[in-house]
């Protein structure tokens, strides 16, 4: 009985913090979710790069590929291209901070 | 009374401020230069490479001495800006004014209007067609309109408040780097002009202004200098911004005040 117990107590406690999670939460298993979270935040920071006139060449065409392949099924090479073009976004960001205070080296 | 002496005393010292900042900073500019290539002359600058390599130079006498690539596109855009009627615009009557006077800060708009901008305006009103700001028509009417100017002297005016905030950011955005390369304009035309970058040699960005728009042997064609903007950020692989957008306008107002004092030419071939 108390083994039936502990059983059921720890399935019911695996369950209840598998629900708990954010359905965007990041499994990195080439699923479909963790290609919308990768895309989302790439999207996010591009749009921001845009706004300030700070974007980098080729983050939009990895955006647009990535979303391309992941239609296509190949979810793997979606998620890495989109996680390449927001680390883009996070460079292109750092270099906005860097350029409020930029002087010239004369 | 008082009042009023404090208020003239203010925007005297502003604009004061203003003019001294542009001084100072093309002082500094112009002896950065002196030190890394102590033997150009300032009015030198206005050949740009061809004022570093004297290879380059006598290749480009050499084209000179011809017929230059650019002449049929200059002469043609004679023929458009009377025309079109660019002659009846107020901003364009006189070219050679028209070319000395821009950019200059609208006071009225807070905004630089530069000679492209004001061509595609007055093309509007006079064609009630569109334009481009790149090449083509555009191009081939302010490089003649320019030519009217030759020999004449930059002389941008950045006096007002408004005027220097928007020098500040032309400044601003020519110092940062940007894109995945990392590198400002600076980087380039400033701190490492007269070197090479694989088979080309880095122009210095004092007498940028002098020639434009500029005939490029890679373009077959004349572009404008907000064209080549465009592809000195695709190099460095930053997003392109468009032609004529804020940011570019008040580039270009920086850009030019740097070249304040050097003469217009009409010597506009470049590789």
């Amino acid at each position: 009985m108390k083994k039936v117990l502990l059983t059921t107590l720890t399935l019911f406690a695996l369950t209840a913090q598998a629900n708990s999670l954010d359905s965007s939460h990041n499994w990195n298993d080439g699923s479909s979710n963790a290609f919308k979270f990768a895309i989302k935040a790439a999207e996010t920071g591009y749009k921001a790069n845009l706004a300030v006139d700070m974007a980098w060449r080729d983050t939009g065409k990895m955006i647009k590929k990535a979303k391309k392949l992941h239609k296509a099924g190949k979810n793997a090479a979606a998620i890495a291209l989109a996680n390449k073009a927001h680390r883009q976004t996070v460079n292109a960001t750092a270099q906005t901070a860097l350029a409020r205070t930029v002087r010239p080296r004369l | 009374m008082k009042k009023l002496i404090t208020t003239v005393a203010s925007l005297g010292l502003l604009v004061g401020v203003a003019s001294a900042d542009v001084a100072s900073d093309q002082k500094d500019f112009i002896n950065h230069y002196k030190s890394i290539l102590p033997n150009v002359e300032f009015a030198d600058y206005t050949n740009g490479v061809y004022a570093v390599d004297q290879g380059s130079r006598d290749q480009f006498e050499e084209i000179l001495d011809g017929i230059p690539p650019y002449e049929g596109a200059v002469e043609k855009g004679a023929k458009e800006y009377l025309k079109f009627g660019l002659n009846k615009c107020t901003s364009l009557k006189d070219p050679a004014e028209a070319r000395v006077k821009h950019p200059y800060f609208d006071e009225a708009t807070q905004q630089v209007v530069t000679l492209e901008s004001a061509i595609k305006k007055c093309y509007q009103q006079q064609t009630g067609k569109k334009l481009g700001y790149k090449k083509g028509r555009i191009a081939r009417i302010s490089a003649w309109i320019s030519d009217q100017a030759a020999g004449q002297k930059i002389n941008v005016k950045v006096e007002s408040a408004g005027a220097k905030a928007a020098y500040e950011k032309g400044k601003t955005f020519f110092y940062a780097k940007r894109g995945q390369l990392n590198m400002s304009c600076a980087d380039c035309h400033v701190y490492n002009a007269g070197k090479k970058v694989r088979a080309d040699i880095l122009s210095p960005a004092l007498g940028h202004t002098t020639h434009v728009p500029m005939y490029r042997a890679k373009w077959a064609s004349i572009g404008t200098l907000h064209r080549r903007y465009g592809g000195c950020m695709k190099n460095m692989r930053s997003k392109p911004l468009k032609a004529q957008t804020e940011a570019l306008r008040n580039l270009e107002f920086f850009h030019q005040a740097m070249s304040n004092g050097l003469e217009i030419t009409a010597d506009r071939y470049r590789k």
